[in-house]
């Protein structure tokens, strides 16, 4: 009770204090910063030990107000809120480094807190108006730990808020279409199979805000840019994790206690998930700037958790969810690894890269866990979410109806995503730390330990998740939310783990043992040619004949003149309409007055 | 506390006489009258709105009843006039406050202030009048001051702007007048509570009386299609009048007496509701889509109060259509409560966007978004206030605009009107767009960097004030969801509309 009360609380009154104090004193804000974030890790690790139950709040201003601040715990949220705690205290270890020598991100410390505040505030209530209000509140924080500076990245920071406070708006219309319908706002209990043309709506207007947020296609488009524009530890906090945690507990909680999933939502959902694998992946292997690279396997990736979660299937569920924790880890990881070389090197083009893996061994061992996870590698943990889905996907072909009817369809897509994850990012790494190093960075150093201790705490985390995966974690953490899985294949992680790691222990004998050690090192072979400065590492050209294969050529020209895009595309709609009025307002006199006369006419003839 | 009603008349009428003479001779003079007698006001209107229950009415001269009618002009304070008070006063004084620097742009400085004090007194005196002649008197003081404020600035643009104004505003009365009479001629008498109960119910004759009347006032509160002089007139006139207009001016003198006539004169009628929630929508949805294209700041934000009224319009209307086909009442008085919450928060959001816009203006002397960028570091106090505005009246919580825009939507979702509901939520969308384009090109974008060879300051500590108490109401605001404060201040206001004819026994006592 306390304990939920003050997670509440801590970290929106130290975000408002930290407004007080003036920029210069930075530090001291990142350290209170840290505190705080560190008092909530605890507090949610202290809920998290709960049981399930829900529990009023006393609020002192209204005994009225006290039926919304009914708060929800049930094995849902206390994952959501174990891990919101944690990377909550993680990136505020890695921004006290990160952020401090970064100049003019006024505030910063104040909405990442505000941020936290809300999310756990979205997360605990059982009431969608309460709700409402913290979902509204992290769409401002969004915007501004944006750092507005130019051209483009306030085009970026306006980019997400419109869309944030679109898809709010339209939430808004669900919520209130579900009152309409059910009578009802309380989130848990409602269980309902939407009826005709209202309950469509309805699913519609709840799903798009919960799909807005964690970024599937069609709804996507402010995240690229985004990761793009914003400050490393920002991306890591928001797009890679929070948003990711939030959206996907909105679209459970969708799927899970507020509708019973008809056949048609699952198929909607299905598609939505393995269109936005596919699409967002393709978009990713073209890219030049890792930072946007990450930004679409941050879209990507979200595909496996709405089909997962979509599939409605315990299997299904726990799969998603999994997917959700795992994909936040390694996605954060890899923006925090993405930030420390940005730091070190001042450089964002993956061209203008490569060699890292001496100057930054820290880093890059981290970054390559976190590229072995995300592209499914065994016995990392995206590999056993993604084969819970891959499982969920074929148990559900035994079903009926046309999801079901289409399984093939959908599991294909979804592995040919996988493969095409490993493909870019090798390109990833390979780019930033293989290859001939430019000389320019042979003097630089590893990052900070407030820098690398957070990569390698989550790289960790990773690896346990990964080898632990069937035995521990799943039982443990998601079962109890979807029920009891029961699988086809067996996949026994720690086994397979185990033998892993033998290989790997023996390779590194023989490594030692044998002359390898004693291999000549040289430039990659350039048909005799001496190697040029400019000259960059080749296996980025190979993905260059990608973007030039003719059909795809098409649509990447088409994407790259944004003709996708939902916002561009409703942006030019309502411009057009701009016109059309804005050339009836002549700003001449006697119009209006025609107007004014007309106008009344035609009232009286209506009325009379 | 009924002996202190025509204070809220005589106050200001009174201190721009004394302006007048003693402006001249005594230096300073207005520059401080102005103000305190706002700030009195304003202490008496929310003295009034915390503390007075039901209608105080005060008959001026104090005639009583002869054989049960009213001969005495009638003053009548129930909730709706105690809240448009507060806000008159409250706004008035802060716009007023910060004209003391503003002011110092232009040369007549003591006619501004008498200028203003008239229109503070003009819609007082409508707020508070029970007699229809009366509010057309008091109508007409606040629009002609009006009209000679927007003009003030004396150029090409303000002049036309000014004279655009004053050919429809002319109009609107010219066509408010005529139905008064037509009312006079058939019903013998002006009092709004013994009208009420002199109309017939229905017929062709009522119906053209509030057609016309509904046209008016409709232009008055810049209603789609009658809405044509606003752009021009909100945007020349200075900034703390183009506050007092869009804030107060339009809902003083337009919307409060369109709800009054509507609820309180006639009887509800499904059809005329209909007609005011559709002007109300259109006007919501064509002004929300023409402000996106506007590159000059005021400009915009002049559409913005058109769309925004049109929100108002909306939550209000609604409930009006519930009420006259004798639907839910609980529903009718949330979809109310919306549309007049939403026009306390308006007023409080668009002045300070005004004020805002006018604190650019001061420093840089351009309005023109695409030569302005990157003010946010010089300007931190405007450039905050404008976001904390912008993000309310796009509705984003912890904002007061978030629950007005939350209760309209639910309303209309609750009383089955989706298509309207939907609209309300697209616009919502377009009004975020809108505003984060005036944030991005005034504030942000650092590469025009057209400030940085002109050392521009913070505006000085008397416009920051006002704008940043402003910026406070819009959070303070939202505290008015709570239940017990919604009761002291929302619900008598709302109650005033949903009772409907049952004022007419308020006021007269039977």
């Amino acid at each position: 009770m306390l304990n939920m009360r003050l997670l509440l609380v801590v970290p929106f009154a130290a975000g408002i204090f930290l407004f007080l104090l003036p920029e210069s004193l930075r530090v001291f804000k990142g350290i209170i910063t840290l505190i705080s974030a560190a008092i909530t890790f605890y507090l949610s690790y202290a809920v998290f030990l709960l049981p399930q139950q829900q529990v009023e709040l006393t609020c002192y201003l209204s005994a009225s107000l006290d039926k919304y601040l009914l708060l929800n715990i049930d094995f849902l949220s206390k994952l959501l809120i174990i891990f919101l705690g944690f990377f909550g205290f993680i990136f505020s270890l890695y921004s006290l480094s990160y952020v401090s020598k970064t100049k003019k991100l006024t505030n910063y410390y104040s909405y990442y807190l505000i941020t936290l505040g809300a999310a756990f505030g979205a997360v605990l209530v059982d009431h969608f108006f309460p709700f409402l209000f913290f979902w509204g509140i992290l769409g401002i924080t969004l915007y501004k730990l944006v750092k507005a500076y130019d051209e483009d990245s306030s085009s970026v920071a306006k980019k997400s808020l419109i869309m944030m406070v679109a898809s709010d708006a339209i939430l808004i219309l669900g919520v209130a279409l579900l009152w309409k319908s059910t009578g009802s706002l309380q989130i848990s209990g409602l269980a309902i199979a939407p009826l005709g043309i209202l309950g469509t709506l309805t699913f519609i207007a709840l799903i798009i805000p919960a799909l807005t947020k964690a970024g599937a296609f069609p709804f996507h488009t402010w995240i690229p840019g985004f990761a793009e524009k914003a400050p490393a530890s920002s991306s890591a906090f928001l797009i890679a994790s929070l948003d990711k945690l939030l959206g996907i507990y909105l679209l459970a909680r969708i799927c899970i206690n507020i509708f019973i999933l008809q056949d048609w939502m699952k198929f909607v959902l299905l598609l939505v998930g393995c269109l936005t694998i596919i699409i967002a992946v393709m978009m990713a292997l073209i890219q030049h700037n890792y930072k946007k690279l990450l930004g679409y396997h941050a879209v990507s990736q979200v595909g496996y958790m709405v089909a997962g979660i979509g599939l409605g299937t315990p299997v299904g569920i726990a799969g998603g969810l999994f997917h959700m924790v795992n994909n936040a880890l390694y996605k954060s990881g890899l923006f925090l690894t993405a930030g420390s070389v940005e730091k070190r090197t001042g450089e964002e083009e993956l061209e203008n890269l490569g060699g890292l893996s001496r100057v930054m061994p820290l880093t890059f061992f981290a970054a390559l866990v976190f590229a072995l996870s995300i592209s499914g590698i065994p016995p990392f943990n995206g590999f056993a979410s993604k084969w819970m889905i891959y499982q969920g996907m074929i148990d559900f072909g035994r079903g009926s109806g046309i999801a079901s009817s289409l399984w093939i369809v959908w599991l294909i897509m979804a592995v040919f995503g996988s493969a095409l994850t490993l493909a870019s990012f090798v390109k990833f790494t390979a780019g930033i730390y293989f290859g001939r190093r430019s000389g320019k960075y042979d003097k630089i150093k590893e990052v900070s330990i407030l820098m690398w201790l957070p990569q390698l705490l989550i790289s960790l985390l990773c690896i346990l998740f990964g080898v632990f995966a069937a035995t521990r974690v799943v039982p443990f953490l998601l079962e109890p939310i979807g029920g009891k899985i029961n699988y086809t294949g067996v996949w026994q992680s720690s086994n397979v783990s185990l033998l892993i790691i033998v290989s790997i222990i023996i390779g590194f004998v023989i490594y030692l043992l044998g002359n390898i050690r004693k291999m000549r090192r040289s430039d990659s072979f350039i048909g005799g040619e001496k190697i040029q400065e400019e000259l960059g590492y080749p296996s980025l050209e190979f993905y260059k004949t990608i973007s030039s294969f003719k059909l795809l050529a098409f649509f990447y020209k088409k994407a790259e003149k944004k003709c996708f895009d939902i916002y561009d595309l409703s942006k030019k709609l309502v411009l057009w309409c701009n016109g059309i009025f804005s050339k009836a307002h002549s700003g001449v006199l006697p119009t209006y007055v025609i107007w004014l006369v007309a106008g009344m006419l035609i009232l009286l003839l209506i009325i009379l | 506390m009924n002996s202190l009603v025509p204070l809220f008349v005589i106050i200001p009428l009174g201190s721009a006489f004394l302006m007048a003479i003693f402006g001249r001779i005594i230096k300073g003079f207005n520059k401080v009258l102005l103000p305190l007698a706002l700030l009195f006001l304003t202490y008496l209107s929310i003295k009034f709105l915390l503390g007075a229950e039901g209608t105080i009415t005060y008959q001026v001269g104090g005639f009583a009843p002869v054989a049960g009618v009213p001969i005495a002009i009638y003053l009548a304070v129930d909730g709706l006039s105690r809240l448009m008070l507060t806000i008159i006063s409250l706004i008035g004084f802060l716009a007023c406050f910060y004209s003391i620097s503003y002011i110092n742009i232009y040369t007549a400085e003591r006619k501004y202030l008498i200028l203003f004090s008239l229109m503070i007194a003009g819609m007082n005196g409508i707020v508070i009048s029970g007699d229809i002649f009366n509010i057309f008197v008091f109508l007409e003081i606040a629009s002609i001051a009006s009209y000679a404020l927007v003009a003030f600035g004396i150029d090409r643009q303000e002049l036309e702007a000014s004279f655009k104004y004053q050919v429809l505003g002319g109009v609107a009365s010219l066509l408010i007048l005529f139905s008064i009479g037509f009312l006079y001629w058939r019903t013998g008498t002006l009092n709004i509570a013994d009208i009420s109960t002199q109309l017939p119910y229905g017929g062709i004759f009522v119906k053209f009386i509030a057609m016309v009347f509904l046209v008016g006032f409709g232009l008055k509160a810049a209603i789609f299609p009658f809405h044509s002089w606003l752009p021009d007139a909100h945007s020349s006139a200075p900034s703390p009048i183009s506050a007092m207009l869009s804030g107060v001016l339009i809902k003083a003198v337009g919307l409060y007496v369109i709800f009054r006539l509507f609820f309180n004169m006639f009887a509800l009628s499904h059809q005329i509701a209909m007609i005011i929630t559709v002007l109300g929508t259109l006007s919501m949805v064509i002004g929300g889509l023409l402000a996106i294209g506007q590159w000059d700041i005021k400009r915009l934000l002049a559409y913005s109060s058109i769309s925004q009224v049109g929100y108002i319009i909306l939550g209000v209307g609604i409930g009006m259509l519930i009420l006259s086909r004798q639907g839910n009442t609980a529903v009718a008085s949330l979809a109310i409560i919306g549309g007049i919450f939403h026009l306390l928060n308006h007023s409080v959001f668009k002045s300070l966007l005004f004020l805002s816009a006018g604190a650019v203006e001061f420093r840089t002397g351009e309005r023109n978004m695409k030569k302005l960028g990157g003010l946010a570091e010089v300007l931190p106090v405007t450039s905050s206030t404008s976001m904390i505005a912008s993000l309310s009246i796009s509705g984003l919580p912890p904002f007061n605009g978030f629950f007005s825009k939350l209760l309209i939507i639910i309303a209309a979702v609750q009383a089955g009107y989706y298509l309207l509901a939907l609209l309300a939520v697209i616009i919502s969308i377009v009004t975020i767009g809108y505003f984060m384009k005036m944030q991005k090109f005034t504030f942000f974008n650092r590469s025009r960097v057209f400030w940085q060879d002109r050392n521009i300051r913070e505006v000085p500590f008397v416009m920051c004030f006002s704008m940043i108490i402003l910026a406070l109401l819009c959070f303070a605001l939202s505290l008015l969801m709570i239940p017990s404060l919604r009761d002291v201040v929302l619900t008598p206001a709302v109650n005033v509309l949903v009772e409907g004819l049952k004022y007419t026994n308020a006021v007269l006592g039977y």
